[in-house]
Parts: structure tokens; sequence; C-alpha cells
């Protein structure tokens, strides 16, 4: 596979060490009441999703950049590559 | 005590084949700039006083007098310059006063610069990268992965790159680039 | 010799002679011969015998997708078995020899196999060696590995060497026929960067093959200049010798450049280069493979696919037999005759289906004699040029699971409309069958694809040419009682498939299991569609309403030894060294791998009898004056940033926030579902600078895992991670004299415990300048300190600390003393951070802690990971002193008489031999561990042997209160 990144441009994969659903960004609050709960799922509960999925890569052997990267599981197609930093910054993460 | 005195790490190989040579290139500092959060403008500016450089672009590297300066990611860059002296990051750090935050990387890397006609098609051999002139210019630099190991490629000039990789494995990162020669010389 | 089959030197060069021999006669062919090739110049028409049956088979076609004509090349460590004589090249002193036969090729007293058919039918195997089962491992399997099969391995190291290599290109053009010629000039006009790969030596494919002309000249003529001109192109890279045989995701291919098997003697480069491709684009032009018609006895040596008959008189100028007749249901076949006669060679007959005459039978046992047909008649023939229509070579089409169609037009499975992206299909592999057709495709195929990337295309015309005529009518065998041949290289027959069907396997991927049809090495390239034409006619459906297998890579046979490239023996990985190795090679060290790392693990002193007497020295002698050990291997990470301290606080369990600049600290980091993943110590240099250090295993993944929490959990933390492992050498100095030993070679610093207490750090200087780092930390328990240098003076440092330690009689220790001194101090290391233990069971429950957000904190808290009765690390000695322990032993209770799951108290996790206590100690897990000091139970061990009573005590062997490290 080859991963176009967003500063590096295309890479193969090889480059890449792969993590798992970009969910993983959306770490729970830790003083949360529902905390124990909500770490569970964040942990142990996934969508195993047959088509687009969003995904964790780390460019190893590159910039160290984590990337979200939006993969089709059935034909591999990628159709969108972010630096995941920003993803997370979007998604409300910040200190 | 006496004076420690430094070992290059592969004993300051070179070696000439018809259309390709392989030298160890020591005496090289090798100082990693990582930009503060916020302070992007402040620190390209101290290194452009500091250096005469512009903080390249990601893939790029940007050569001047003395020093080049390579972009190894989004919020971090490696200076390279003639220095033999345990004390290049110290110097580095003083003259960025802050604006950067210095690791001293030299003894991290071991460096190979390689040159001649016959170079890229021995790199073909475990470069996964694109090294043709469209995609991968002259000052171009790029982090990769070669025969297992990390590995940091600069293009100096039309035939000669410059191969960083660890220092720990520098004896079967030299073997892998000695055999890439070999094999299609 | 007379070699009477040999018309003219077609395209090989008779200036240049090669001698050969095949099952030990000398031979002779010429540059540009196959072996299959020059085997038939010389008369030689049985070369091997067949898989299940040994029947005789000679050459069959004149390319990759032979069946028959397996052979042995060279000889000794060398020797390469299974090797399809149509695509050996020929060269001086080309070694062969047939295979899978006992006593010789002409007697081959396994053809006994041939008489046993009726018993040998699909499915043979499951049916008749069910019973006695005991019979199968012992007698069954042994005879018939010994009978079916085919070459041997010569059992000895792989002479040769391999390669790997990364190519780039717009366009990739697969093929170097009509369609990709055409293809590749078109693109490499267009200025576009254009790899050209075909798996022949001369390019050119089937116009090398037949006699068209283009552009008015001979077509291979035409092949020639086409490809001097690519060549002459910078920005085309043209690769003969070469098979693409896996389309990939995102336009990688993967390609076999054989760079040496046509060499006698390879002169130390690699036989073969293994090439991933980048491709933006690509364009099939794979061509189409012909396949036979099913008859009785249609395996006789002489029996050939006519396009192999045209290929070898016309590009190589060997008639194939002296009475050629032809059987076909399509005009390739009366081309044949048509060329053949030109030559001058004897055609005896034309059998066309399409005129409702077809081959009932033939006879010859070793080769070819007479044909017979439903009409009666009974033509001499020593070959026989056989075309059941052509299949377009639509593999690579397939690999990303697409699926080809049926054109009842030319009887063939064309490509699908779900191609590779990137893909587009050209010529006959796109069911183009004809020559103006294919180089029409090839041209526009290309164009397309440049335009598409931003190229003008150029506008020379196509090459101009003829299309000739291709009729066919579908005929796929002719029914009878007699065997007929599906596919050749496993012994399925048309029988076969019936059978198949009768007994339920109807599905196309049962049948392929059940009868092995297209599972040899040939992957079924002539038979596949001829045995999904039988199994449609079986079932009353169509061939496309019976579909075709999956189709996966690689299409063609790609060596282990390609796949493995330079990864052998000592090269299979990278090694790392540690910056004294040299000095530790000149000390008498063995080296042990950790990970990839080499390190001491013990210094052999003369008259040491074995490993633990050089381990109890260097324990003893660091316990007793000082010892010194290299441990740069320990991952260590630069963390900078204003937040430094916030974000360390967020990755240990531990607090970190409030560490003093000068002081170290020791961290634990758990998982995010609370399991402990690491430990090391962090030192604080500066307000905004840390250096850590991780173990040496898990350096890689906690960086990771600190760029995943930088990057995408704290995005807003001004922090910076930089590995360091490789700049810094660093050693363990430990011992009582480890402070008098460092007084001497660290330049103006208090080293006294109350400027420089345990658990301080300071950069500082080392033998009059060199800059270091100095951290005050023990993991053997003893006074220690770990001493850092960049890493060019690590060699200088060891001998300098090693001269200033010698008043003091210093050792160097290795890792085995390491583990020693740690067991003895009782710190958890690998064997007990296993990724299923938790830190309570480590003892270090009370580190987590609650006031903060750290990795892994909240569900450390989980009830479970939590309870009293849990397993707890404590330390173990035997009740009898001189027994050893074993590591992996479980405990049971003292009066337990049955070990099982629910006795299953523990396990014992690292053991060694203590000097100083002078018996063997270990740690391990207990079950409510901590509540039984003093207690004796029994540690276990079934797959030693043993049974040792041991007593509970603390994980701390020796100097339980650590006034050692700290006076």
């Amino acid at each position: 596979m080859i991963i176009d990144h967003p500063l590096l441009g295309p890479r193969d994969a090889a480059e890449f060490v792969y993590k798992g659903d970009a969910a993983l960004i959306d770490r729970p609050d830790w003083q949360a009441e529902d905390a124990a709960d909500k770490f569970h799922e964040y942990m142990y509960l996934r969508d195993n999703v047959a088509g687009e999925m969003a995904e964790l890569w780390y460019h190893e052997h590159g910039d160290r950049s984590w990337l979200v990267v939006t993969r089709n599981t059935l034909t591999h197609k990628i159709t969108s590559v972010e630096l995941a930093r920003d993803v997370a910054r979007r998604r409300g993460r910040g200190k | 005590m006496a004076n420690l005195s430094p070992a290059p790490i592969l004993g300051g190989y070179d070696k000439s084949l018809p259309d390709v040579r392989l030298i160890e290139r020591s005496g090289l500092a090798l100082v990693s700039l990582a930009i503060p959060l916020g302070g992007e403008a402040a620190a390209t500016q101290a290194i452009r006083a500091a250096f005469g450089l512009d903080l390249p672009a990601p893939g790029m590297s940007a050569a001047g007098k003395a020093h080049r300066l390579i972009r190894t990611g989004p919020d971090q860059a490696l200076l390279m310059f003639d220095n033999n002296t345990a004390n290049a990051q110290p110097a580095v750090r003083a003259a960025l006063n802050g604006a950067c935050y210095t690791t001293m990387q030299t003894d991290a890397w071991v460096v190979l610069a390689v040159s001649g006609p016959g170079t890229r098609r021995a790199l073909e051999r475990i470069c996964p990268l694109d090294l043709h002139d469209s995609a991968f210019a002259v000052d171009a630099a790029g982090r990769t992965v070669m025969e297992h190991m990390s590995a940091l490629i600069l293009r100096e000039g039309d035939d000669s790159f410059l191969l960083l990789s660890a220092s720990s494995s520098a004896r079967s990162f030299l073997h892998a680039v000695e055999t890439s020669i070999t094999h299609t010389s | 010799m007379t070699r009477p089959n040999r018309l003219n030197p077609g395209l090989t060069d008779r200036a240049r002679p090669l001698n050969f021999s095949f099952n030990g006669r000398n031979m002779m062919g010429y540059q540009g011969d196959t072996l299959a090739s020059a085997l038939l110049a010389n008369g030689q028409r049985l070369i091997a015998r067949s898989f299940k049956y040994h029947r005789p088979r000679g050459v069959f076609s004149a390319g990759s997708e032979e069946p028959n004509a397996l052979v042995q090349l060279r000889r000794g460590a060398a020797l390469e078995p299974n090797t399809r004589a149509t695509v050996a090249e020929l060269f001086d002193g080309l070694h062969a020899t047939s295979q899978n036969h006992r006593g010789s090729l002409e007697f081959d007293i396994m053809a006994v196999n041939d008489l046993l058919a009726p018993f040998l039918s699909a499915g043979f195997y499951y049916k008749t060696f069910m019973w006695p089962k005991a019979f199968w491992e012992k007698l069954y399997e042994p005879v018939i590995r010994a009978s079916a099969g085919l070459g041997r391995l010569s059992l000895q190291p792989d002479p040769d060497v391999y390669d790997h290599g990364y190519l780039h290109c717009d366009l990739l053009v697969i093929g170097a026929g009509p369609a990709g010629l055409s293809a590749a000039l078109a693109a490499g006009r267009a200025k576009a960067r254009v790899i050209v790969a075909d798996e022949d030596f001369r390019p050119g494919g089937r116009l090398n093959s037949e006699t068209y002309e283009v552009d008015a000249i001979p077509g291979h003529d035409w092949a020639a200049r086409a490809w001097a001109e690519l060549l002459a192109m910078d920005n085309v890279r043209c690769m003969t010798r070469t098979s693409v045989f896996g389309a990939f995701d995102h336009g990688i291919f993967g390609a076999l450049e054989r760079r040496t098997d046509h060499l006698a003697n390879s002169g130390g480069k690699p036989r073969q280069v293994l090439w991933r491709i980048y491709s933006r684009r690509s364009v099939l032009c794979a061509g189409a493979t012909e396949r036979p018609i099913a008859f009785a006895n249609n395996d006789r040596p002489g029996v050939m696919l006519a396009g192999a008959v045209r290929a070898y008189s016309n590009r190589f100028g060997v008639t194939p037999g002296q009475r050629v007749a032809v059987f076909t249901n399509n005009d390739d076949g009366r081309r044949t005759a048509a060329d053949l006669s030109a030559l001058g060679v004897a055609v005896t007959g034309i059998v066309d289906t399409r005129l409702d005459e077809f081959i009932v039978d033939t006879t010859g046992r070793k080769e070819l004699k007479t044909v017979l047909t439903n009409a009666g008649r009974r033509i001499e023939a020593d070959c026989l040029a056989v075309s059941g229509g052509w299949s377009p070579n639509v593999h690579l089409t397939c690999h990303q699971r697409g699926r080809p169609t049926w054109r009842d037009d030319i009887a063939a499975f064309v490509p699908g409309p779900d191609l590779p992206p990137g893909m587009a299909v050209a010529g006959a592999a796109n069911g183009a069958m004809t020559l103006a057709a294919a180089l029409a495709e090839g041209r526009a195929a290309a164009n397309a694809a440049v335009r598409d990337l931003g190229f003008a295309p150029s506008r020379k015309p196509v090459p101009r040419a003829e299309d000739e005529a291709f009729d066919i009518k579908p005929f796929w065998h002719v029914k009878g009682h007699k065997r007929a041949w599906v596919d050749l290289q496993n012994d399925v027959t048309a029988k076969d498939i019936r059978q198949s069907h009768l007994e339920g396997f109807r599905a196309v991927e049962h049948l392929k299991r059940y009868t092995t049809l297209g599972m040899a090495t040939d992957q079924g390239k002539t038979a596949n569609v001829l045995g999904l034409a039988l199994m449609a006619e079986a079932s009353g459906k169509t061939i496309p309403e019976t579909g075709t297998t999956i189709f996966r890579p690689p299409c063609t046979p790609v060596p282990i030894g390609a796949f493995a490239g330079r990864a052998r023996g000592r090269d299979f990985r990278p090694v790392r060294r540690t910056p004294s190795h040299a000095w530790a090679q000149e000390n008498g060290a063995d080296f042990v791998e950790t990970g990839i790392w080499l390190r001491a693990q013990w210094f052999r002193h003369p008259g040491e009898k074995g490993w633990r007497d050089s381990v109890d020295r260097e324990v003893t002698q660091t316990r007793r004056s000082v010892g010194i050990c290299d441990v740069t291997t320990l991952g260590k990470i630069d963390v900078q940033g204003r937040d430094a301290a916030e974000f360390l606080n967020k990755i240990y369990a531990n607090a970190f926030a409030g560490l003093p600049v000068g002081k170290v600290r020791y961290g634990l980091m758990l998982r995010e579902d609370g399991i402990c993943h690491d430990d090391g110590t962090t030192a604080r240099l500066g307000e905004t600078h840390f250096v850590m250090t991780t173990t040496t295993a898990n350096a890689a993944t906690v960086f990771r895992n600190m760029e995943f929490a930088r990057q995408c959990l704290w995005p807003d933390l001004d922090v910076h991670l930089i590995s360091t492992t490789d700049a810094w050498a660093q050693f363990a100095v430990a011992g009582p004299n480890a402070r008098a030993l460092l007084a001497k070679v660290v330049d103006d610093l208090d080293l006294s415990n109350a400027a420089f207490p345990f658990m301080a750090c300071a950069e500082c200087t080392v033998c009059g300048g060199t800059p270091a780092r100095l951290f005050r930390i023990s993991f053997s328990g003893e006074l220690a300190y770990e001493i850092a240098v960049p890493a060019r003076y690590g060699d200088a440092m060891i001998r300098a600390l090693m001269a200033a330690g010698k008043e003091f009689a210093v050792v160097p220790y290795g890792t085995e003393a390491l583990g020693v001194m740690r067991i003895e101090k009782g710190h958890a290391a690998g064997n007990e951070l296993n990724g299923q233990t938790t830190a309570a069971q480590l003892g270090l429950g009370r580190m987590v802690s609650k006031k903060k957000d750290g990795i892994g904190s909240t569900l450390s808290e989980r009830p479970e990971m939590n309870r009293d009765d849990d397993l707890r690390l404590v330390g173990f000695q035997p009740v009898d002193p001189s027994d050893a322990l074993n590591a992996g032993a479980h405990f049971i209770e003292i009066n337990d008489e049955t070990p099982d799951m629910h006795s299953d108290l523990g396990w014992m996790t690292s053991v060694a031999h203590s000097p100083e206590l002078g018996h063997s100690i270990g740690l391990g897990f207990l079950k409510r561990g901590a509540d039984r000091m003093g207690d004796i139970l029994r540690a276990y061990d079934p797959v030693r042997g043993k049974d040792t009573r041991v007593r509970v005590v603390a994980t701390h062997h020796i100097d339980p209160e650590g006034e050692r490290q700290r006076g």
C-alpha cells in the first residue's frame, strides 16, 4: 500500500506502523463520573468496519508523524490522509 | 586523566569502485532543533540570524556556507556542519538563544557519502524512495527504511548522496550499501 | 552430429554455437535457443515423466505456461529442479537432466503407475489410503511421496545470491509483444517515465514466432527496432527476463528479473532480483496463452500447442517433427500448416473441428506415431499441433479480487470491469486477438494513461499491420472412454472432472482441490479453461455460470530465494553494537543477542571452567569492590519543552511534575488498559529538559506511544521527543569503590554523598573536558552510577574507566551478572514485565497516582486488577540450599498431591545463583504472596522433571534496607 503523506507525498506503507481505529484519539475524561465505563469502551469496544474507516498510522521510518488515514478496508482505497495532530485539535483535544 | 579521543564509527571508511565512491563522512556535527509550539516565527528568525538559512519545507534541506539544515519533521530539523568537537550542541544552543530546543545528535548517526555515476543504480537496491530528478532534486532529503534500518537520505548533488543511519548498526548499514554497490557494479 | 530438425537459424545466432548436455548426452545449440528448442533440434522428444502416472512427456509449449518439460539444471549445490525447459536460456556448458523417474528416463519403473490408473483417479488419496489409520504415516505417505512428485532439491545451501530493489515509473508496461511495444513507444515518446518488462530474453512476444509484418518489415525486425528506440530513451527502462508476477495495492507490482540465470557463471552477482515497482499507471499487455483440446492419449511426446510449433519453427528454426499434423478449432491451426509448408516441413493432415472431424486416439509410446480421426483417417505424424483457442492472460487483472468475464466470440475469459486501480489492458490480454488491433490498443491505452498524468501524447501514428483471420468455434474435448488429459502437469483427465461432478465437487474451487486441476507449478495455464468447460458441460451450465477460481499472486513461480533476497545467515537482520564492543571483544567477552543488540554476556578469564565461574566472579568482585557494565542499549529519549514535566506526568503512572532539576526518579509506565508496559528512570537536567531511559526491549514502542500521546492526545502541550539511544555511550559503575573510581575520571564535581546523593544527576565533563552526564542510580543495589559520554568517546571511556579502576581490581561485567544482581536486589525485569502483570502484582501498586491523569491509571483501578488474593511478586529460596531453582516452575501447596489448574498458586519468573548467599534464589508470582512470607511450597516443574521445596522470602534477597546504594 501507499500512503500519501500530507507533508511528504506518497510513501510505502512499510515505513509506517499501524495502530487502529482513529477513535483512539477520543480518550475519555478521567474525572468524569462514568470514567471507568468510558475508558472500558474506549479501550475495548471497536467497530469492525467493512468499508471506509479512519485509522491511525505512525510514520516510524519517516518524520514520526501520526496520521489519520481514511481507508476502505475492503478495497484498500485511501480517500484522505491528515496529520493526526490536526484531527485531534479539531476534535477538541488540547493540553 | 588523559583526554578522551573520539573514534569514527567505521574507522574512516573510504572505498572507490569504478563508478561509485563510498566514504564515511566523519567530523560532521549534527544537532537536532525542535521548534517550540507557537514559536515558529521566532525560531525561523533565529535560525536565519544564526546560520543564514531559511527553514526548509518538509522533505527538503537548505545549504548555506557552512551549515546544512534538514527538515526532519513538522516541528523538527537537523543542523549539520563541520565540527569534530563535543561542544557543537552547546554552541548551537547559545546561537539560537532559546528559540529552539537543541539535542546533540552527532553520535546518533553514521554518515556515508556515496557518489559517482553508478550511485542511483546501486541505491535502487535498498532505497524505496524515488530518487529521480523529478521526485528527489538536489537538496531533497527524506527519512525511510533500508534493509530494515531507519535511514535518512539527502541529495547533495547530481550523483552524490548522503546516507545517515543509526550509529549502533553502522556496520550493518555499511554492509547493506556496499552490497548494493558490488551487486550493481 | 546431424540435427535434422534444424531448419534454419531463425532468430538464433549460428555464429555462436553452444555445447550443453542432457542426461549425459552432449548436444549443441545456438545463442538464442532455449533448452527446449535445442533439445528438439537434437531430436530429444522424451524429456520428462508425468507427475502421477509417470507417462512419457515431451515439450508442450514454447513459454512460461509449460506443463511437461520440467528439468533439473546445473549440478551440485547449484542444482535447480523443476525448471521449464521452454524458458531456460541455453548457455555454453549447461548441464540438464530429467527428473521424476526411477531408473532411466526411457525405462522409468514407476511407469507401473500408469497401469494402476483406474485406482489413481481424482480423490484416490482420500479414498484409498484411509485404512488402517496407522499406515498413513509409516507406509502410504512415504511411498506416495517417493513416487509422485517433481525434482529433488540438492539439500545443500543455495550458492547463489539474490537481491531486492525498488523502481518507480509513471507507466508500467507489462509485456513487450506488439501491444506492449506499441504502448511503451507511445508513452516513451510522450516523455513519461516508463518501465517496460517482458519475461522473455527477446522482446517482441508473438512477433518473434509468427510471420507477420509491421510497418512493411518482418514483425521480429520491427520489434527489434522498437526495442532499440526504447533503449535509446533515457525516460524508459527496458527490462527483459523480467516476469511481473503480482499486482498489489496502489499501483505496486512485484517483478522477478533473472539477471544471471542465462550465464554459466554469475560472477558473484545476484542471480535474480525481486523488484517492487511503484507505478502511477499500468498497461497490461501480457498476451494470451493457447490451450489444447482434450482427446484420448493427447499427452504423448510430440503433441504440442500449435502456437508452440510455429514458435519453434519460425523463431528458433527448429521443427518439432518431420511429419506434422494439425488439430484445431480455429484459424490459427491452419496458419501452422501454412508456416510449416513454407519451411519445407511435411504437413501430413489437418483435422478441423469446424468441419466436424476430430481426433479419437493416438499411438506411439515414447513419441507420437499416428493419430486417428472420427472420419476414419489414420494420419502418420510425429508431431501434432493442437489449438483449442487462446486464453487472454488475465491473471494480474484479478489480483485485487477482479473477476474475468466471458466472451463468446473468442471463446475466452477477458478482463472484467474491476481492474486494479490505474491499470488498463491492451492487446491479446484484453481479447484483441489480432495484430493490428493489438498495436492500436497498446498505443491507445498508453496515450490515455499519459494524458491522464498530464503528458502530451505523441502524435506518431499506430504501426501499420493487418488483422489476421481469427475465427474460432468452441470445441473442448472429444468424448470417449480412454483417458484424455486436461491438466498435463498434475495428470488430471477429463474423466477425473466428470467424476468430481458425480461426487458432488461441482463448485470450481471444489473441483480444483478435489482433482488438483490447476494446482501444479504451471497453475493450470493451459488447463483451467478446458477444465471449466468440461465441468460446465457435465453440470449443464455455461462456462461463465461455472466461473473461475480466484487468481492470486504470484502468477508465475518465484523462487523462495528471491523472496528472501539478502536476508540469509548473518544478513537476516541488522546487528547493533555497543560503543565498548571492540574493547569487550579484546577482553574475552561472549556476546548474546538481546533483540538485535549484541551485548557482552560475561567476560571469560583463563582457567574458568564455565560461564558460571565468570559470572560468579563478576558479581562477587562488583559487590566487593567495583564493576563496570555497558548499559548503552537502554532506550534514551530526550524530552524537552515548556510542558515536558506535565507531559511526563501523563506518560508515567507515578508523578513527575515535581521532580527537581538535578534529580532522577524511577518511573512506571502503564498501558491504557492498566497493565504494566515499561519502567526506567528519568532525569531532570533543566526546567524544560528531561532524559528518559526505557528498557532495551521497549525503546521503540515507548517512543511511539509517547509520540501518540504528544500528537493525538495532548496536541497543545509544548513537548518534543528525540531518541538519543545511539548518541550516548553509557556505563554503569557499581560497587563500594564506584565513587572512588569515578572521582578519578570526573572533572570538578563533588561526588560526596551529601553533594551528589542517591538519585542525583548532573551534566559534567570527564577526563579533562569531554562532556558527560552522571546519574546516581543503581540496578545492582550497590553504590552505583551511570556515566554517559557522546558515543564516539565510548571506546576511550571504557578504557579510561578500566585504567582508573585498576587499583580497585575493577571488573567488567556482562548481562548475566547484571541479571544475577537485579534478582538478588529484587528488581523486576522482562520476565516479570511480561505484558500481563499489574502494578499491584509487582508490589508497585502504591506508585500509581490517583491524583492525576496518566496513561492507564483509570483502568488500572479495576477491582479485578486489585484483588487481595491476586498474585504478588515475592522471592524464593530453596529449603535445601543445594537445590537449584528453575524459572517456569509452578507453585503448589506442600501437601497438595495433585498439581493442576486448581492447585496452581503461581510461577517462578527468574532464578539465579547468588554468589553472595551461596545458593539459588528466585523471583516469582504467588497468590497472596505478601501474606505468605516464610511459608514452604513445592516448586513443581514437570517439564524438567523437578519438584523442589522452596521458602517464600522478600524480593530483596540482599540489603533489604538499601543501605549500600544510598551509602
